[in-house]
């Protein structure tokens, strides 16, 4: 497994914005964000001993349960994306955490895609206790976020303000 | 403001929830877990509100007539049941809320053979200038159409999966 990153927030995750991401806006789709977002929570879930080989060796997998996505700017073609990851909580099965896009280049906030992540048996496909090596390093990682302010986009309800 | 637009408008449906979106489960969008991909989830239900924007006299010719857009601030998704390709996808929605720029949709994703709930999407819809790519007001003819179908959909009960802030519920 790889050595595990403590950095706060997790801040490896880096993407291009690809041509058929593109939509007749003529910016990066809103399902897109999405793509990238479940990318970064590849990269998150290699810290665990979770990522591709998890599944390809039939041991588990990991399913989304729950979504939440701020559309916070456009991105175009070819722009260089930069994500990071905060745990905000977890349990026995659960991941609860926000990835934050970031422009590479210039800096602003793109999006913020807030998940809950569970954790699959392979053979029933049924929801099960994430496995010893994982929990240690998800334990280790929380722990490491654990002084990180609550982002102001986690915990959102969606509405239309009344003025 | 938009008073109006020049092309011919659809016949308006006004069925509560609107219940006209159909869509298969492409083999592009299934991922190595051998089932829809989260992310395609999304833009399933994108094109379900696009589906929703076209009955308001909003699709491909509201952005070809560099007349305007939509653009989506914000998303919700809750993951019910798995897609296998090929799936066949029906597609309700509920008009939550609309303001003079915004729409609140609620959409619920069906496996239109076996019946079960497999996904649900509120969204905040925006209406864009195109010139600016900054908020605008609904363009009235549209305008005048969400009133209408405000007048049914109002009366549908509050979805159950609508409103929901994410968390892990302690035992």
């Amino acid at each position: 497994m790889i050595e595990l990153d403590l950095g706060a927030p997790f801040d490896r995750h880096r993407a291009t914005v690809k041509p058929d991401w593109i939509d007749w806006n003529g910016h990066m789709n809103v399902g897109y964000y999405v793509v990238a977002f479940d990318q970064a929570t590849d990269t998150l879930c290699q810290q665990f001993g979770c990522g591709f080989e998890y599944t390809r060796d039939k041991i588990g997998m990991t399913f989304v349960l729950e979504a939440h996505v701020t559309y916070d700017r456009e991105v175009r073609e070819g722009d260089e994306l930069r994500v990071t990851t905060q745990i905000l909580d977890h349990d026995a099965k659960r991941l609860h955490y926000i990835h934050a896009m970031y422009h590479a280049g210039e800096g602003y906030l793109a999006a913020t895609n807030e998940l809950m992540l569970m954790n699959i048996d392979y053979a029933s496909r049924r929801s099960a206790r994430w496995p010893d090596f994982a929990m240690e390093r998800i334990e280790k990682m929380a722990a490491a976020h654990a002084g990180l302010p609550k982002p102001k986009q986690a915990g959102r309800l969606i509405g239309i303000k009344k003025k | 403001m938009l008073d109006s637009l020049p092309y011919e408008l659809p016949d308006l449906v006004t069925a509560a929830p609107l219940d006209t979106h159909r869509s298969t489960v492409l083999p592009e969008w299934v991922d190595w877990n051998g089932h829809m991909n989260v992310a395609f989830y999304v833009t399933a239900f994108d094109q379900a509100s696009g589906a929703f924007m076209r009955n308001m006299g909003l699709g491909r010719r509201y952005v070809d007539g560099k007349l305007g857009m939509t653009f989506v601030l914000e998303t919700h998704v809750t993951y019910d049941r798995e897609m296998k390709e090929g799936a066949p996808m029906r597609f309700a929605t509920q008009l939550l809320e609309r303001d003079a720029k915004k729409v609140h949709l609620f959409h619920e994703m069906f496996h239109a053979e076996q019946g079960y709930l497999a996904s649900t999407n509120e969204t905040i819809v925006m209406n864009i200038d195109y010139a600016s790519r900054r908020s605008a007001p609904w363009p009235v003819p549209v305008a005048e159409r969400l009133e209408t179908l405000w007048t049914t959909h109002r009366l549908l009960p509050k979805p159950a999966k609508a409103g929901r802030v994410m968390g892990l519920s302690k035992r």
